[in-house]
């Protein structure tokens, strides 16, 4: 009773559950479980409490549950199999730390490709399709998953498109291309760092929120090219973020400063800019990221800070949420180290949205863009 | 060869010593002198492209280097090595048509590209990937990767067969070169009607009654305002005098020689007279990638008063002033600080200004420029339209490669 947000989705998630009346479709998410992504992303920062491991097992449990109903309510010959696999494999490629989440999922279409027994470009479409929507609405809040799916589907119909007369080297080609999407990830990564040099100059400030890998390749080039700045990293509960990063750059010889994620508008004024990843970024410009961006946005944009997001162009999505509760929620346990009375509840989403007006710049692997100019880009390919 | 070779040091040497004023001359200057380095450039058989370029680019780095405030030099480069690139592009293109046609019918030694022996590629897949080279790296492109068949136009056949291939490159040399020129001189044309393209557009966004603000002097400016004159709209027009060298005197002039009626203002007055203000237009020095303007200095208080009185902040500039790059830190990079006895007299200063006799500390700072971040503009007219300054983006994407933003 005391929501007030014109946000439909909850009104969605919370009257009518049995609204999924076909259950050919995977279950959907109750909101109570956990998401899938920020667990993965948790294991990769090696954040491991002891609430996590009891609820991971659990979800794990749960998977293999919604696995086996998989193949019992599927209703096409296409394997129970397949469909299994492909969020298996998915899972094994996103286990690994380095790799971004739209290349595992790109790894995990290949594989449908390679041990798919389609004879023609369009029976390959449609089981790619079908692998798509299982592996989406397996993990609904992951952005680039969803992101990577759709932009490889794309690919895919697009290169039939073109004139390749046989089959099996356009298959071929598919395969080939999905392999080198691991390499453009990391070439992403390296153009983005070489674009954001010049933003950085000697003896600025740099704040930084979560752990982005991206972020990192930037601070590291910079590093390189011996430019001299020095970092303010917030803490980043739950994740631990700030005491990864920061044991990152002492590494690098990057004199960094950590700071309780309270105590950023504190810090602003120091600050000369803020520097982000993103999860995924939405039709309108903005950024879905991890909890605590919009805050640190709003803080710096009523300072005229600017703050600049670093993000690979897989990451665009067609997503526009109209506020804060829009999205798909993506729960994640937090610890507060003493026990809480089961009366209160706990705010456990683990990311916020930026609108676009509190940002400054985007640095992408197709250039250094303008909030604006995300919007154009997926009307270019979505269209 | 060598005379062309005196025309850049000639060129160089005026930049340097900031003789020619004003980005449409020099810009128009620079792309003469790009037309006879091009006509002048002797070409070899293969990679025709590859070797103007490099030639175009030689003499950009010396000019650019020359003159960095002026950012029109180097946009202006960035304009003609697109053109080349663009040329040549269609030109492959069509002459993989031809081939296409060519593999269809008999393959007799038809005067007409047939010498270059393509591997078994269906001319629309070569012609997609090549095409995607040029645009600027887009989603669409992302997975397609870098196409090795890319470079299968660049490289001329291997296997040489006969002497109708010896007189098919030399004509398609000759039609490179004739082709790039001629878009030279489109470019050329452009850059001298952008006040006439400009002006054009005076009269959809001044009304009758209408009090318009401007701030130094431009000669895109005075157009548009007069083209409005033209149309028989009745307005008036605040000029802020633009200390140190109160050009917008000189606007005054001119305006009320064309019949507007004309009220002079200081600088700080400007603050005190936006609000009885409708519009304020202003000639830009540069545009850059993110929507920001480079504008006499001054401007930048301008854009604040109007923000804050809600006025719309319209900014004037021709295309050859859109500049791809971002800035980053344009109030000193972008800048050029003149000399301070525009400020103050030498005599009557001379014993503050004297630093050996140890008393001196005064310091005099005369910027040409400031920069004007995008959120205070509302409205870019340039020769093709009206903008956002979000759209800027878009604009340049057209003009401009994205492999030579770097030179």
């Amino acid at each position: 009773m005391w929501r007030r947000t014109p946000s439909f989705i909850l009104d969605r998630t919370s009257t009518s559950p049995p609204m999924a009346a076909d259950t050919t479709r995977a279950p959907i998410q109750n909101p109570d479980s956990i998401s899938a992504y920020y667990q993965t992303r948790a294991a990769h920062h090696g954040v491991i409490t002891s609430e996590w491991l009891s609820q991971a097992q659990a979800a794990v449990g749960g998977v293999s549950d919604s696995g086996d109903e998989h193949p019992v309510s599927s209703l096409t010959e296409l394997g129970n199999e397949k469909s299994f696999n492909v969020i298996e494999e998915f899972n094994s490629w996103r286990k690994q730390p380095d790799l971004a989440e739209a290349v595992a999922a790109i790894r995990a279409l290949a594989a449908v490709i390679r041990a798919s027994e389609a004879t023609t470009m369009m029976e390959l479409e449609i089981e790619l399709t079908k692998a798509s929507d299982t592996l989406k609405s397996w993990d609904t809040t992951s952005i680039s998953l969803t992101a990577g799916c759709d932009l490889f589907i794309r690919y895919v119909t697009r290169t039939s498109a073109l004139e390749y007369e046989d089959f099996n080297s356009a298959k071929s080609r598919l395969l080939e291309r999905a392999e080198k999407f691991g390499e453009i990830s990391c070439k992403a990564r390296r153009i983005i760092a070489m674009l954001s040099q010049d933003f950085i100059f000697d003896g600025c400030t740099i704040l930084v929120h979560g752990l982005s890998r991206v972020v990192l390749e930037i601070l590291k080039t910079a590093a390189q090219n011996n430019k001299l700045f020095r970092v303010l990293c917030t803490e980043g509960r739950p994740d631990g973020t700030g005491v990864l990063l920061s044991s990152e750059l002492s590494k690098l010889d990057i004199p960094v400063k950590l700071l309780l994620d309270s105590a950023v508008a504190y810090s602003m004024d120091e600050v000369d800019m803020v520097f982000v990843g993103a999860d995924g970024v939405v039709e309108s410009g903005g950024i879905i990221n991890m909890m605590g961006t919009y805050q640190i946005a709003l803080v710096a944009h009523s300072m005229n800070k600017p703050v600049y997001v670093a993000a690979e162009s897989y990451k665009f999505a067609r997503l526009y949420p109209l506020d804060q509760k829009d999205m798909a929620p993506a729960l994640r346990p937090i610890e507060f180290g003493l026990k809480i009375p089961t009366k209160v509840e706990v705010e456990r989403s683990a990311r916020d949205y930026t609108p676009p007006q509190y940002l400054t710049l985007l640095f992408t692997d197709l250039g250094v863009l303008s909030p604006s100019v995300v919007s154009d880009e997926l009307i270019q390919l979505y269209l | 060869m060598p005379d062309v070779q005196s025309m850049v040091a000639e060129f160089v040497n005026k930049l340097r010593k900031r003789k020619i004023e004003g980005s449409q001359a020099t810009a128009k200057c620079t792309v003469e002198l790009l037309r006879s380095v091009i006509s002048h450039q002797r070409v070899p058989h293969a990679n025709q492209a590859a070797a103007l370029i490099d030639a175009v680019k030689a003499v950009g780095q010396q000019l650019v280097a020359a003159n960095p405030v002026e950012l029109a030099v180097g946009n202006v480069v960035r304009r003609v090595l697109h053109i080349i690139r663009e040329e040549d592009l269609s030109l492959t293109t069509a002459a993989m048509a031809g081939l296409d046609l060519l593999d269809a019918s008999d393959d007799d030694d038809i005067d007409n590209c047939k010498g270059i022996g393509y591997p078994a590629m269906s001319a629309a897949v070569v012609a997609a990937a090549a095409r995607s080279t040029l645009r600027p790296p887009s989603l669409q492109t992302l997975l397609e990767g870098t196409p090795e068949s890319a470079t299968v136009p660049y490289t001329s056949s291997s296997g040489a067969d006969s002497e109708s291939k010896t007189a098919d490159k030399s004509s398609l040399t000759r039609k490179l070169k004739h082709d790039v020129i001629e878009g030279v001189n489109q470019l050329i044309h452009e850059i001298s009607g952008c006040h006439e393209q400009i002006a054009e557009q005076a009269i959809e966004h001044i009304h009758q009654n209408e009090v318009i603000l401007t701030l130094g002097s431009s000669r895109t400016v005075l157009e548009f305002l007069c083209a409005a004159k033209e149309k028989k709209r009745s307005f008036r027009v605040f000029v802020a005098e633009g200390a140190p060298r109160y050009q917008g005197h000189l606007l005054a002039k001119e305006l009320v020689a064309r019949g507007l009626q004309t009220t002079v203002i200081t600088d700080s007055a400007v603050f005190a007279m936006i609000s009885r203000v409708n519009m304020v237009i202003i000639g830009a020095h540069a545009v850059m990638a993110n929507g920001g303007v480079i504008g006499p200095v001054g401007v930048n208080m301008a854009a604040l008063a109007a923000k804050k009185h809600a006025v719309p902040f319209v900014v004037l500039a021709g295309s050859h002033k859109l500049c791809p790059l971002y800035p980053h830190n344009p109030e000193v990079l972008l800048n050029e600080l003149r000399s301070p006895s525009e400020l103050l007299d030498f005599g009557e200063f001379s014993d503050c200004l004297d630093f050996g006799a140890g008393s001196g500390s005064l310091q005099v700072v005369n910027p040409t420029f400031d920069y004007v971040p995008p959120n205070l503009v509302s409205l870019f007219i340039t020769d093709t339209g009206g903008h956002n300054p979000s759209y800027m983006y878009r604009l340049i994407a057209d003009y401009y490669s994205a492999d030579d933003l770097v030179m």
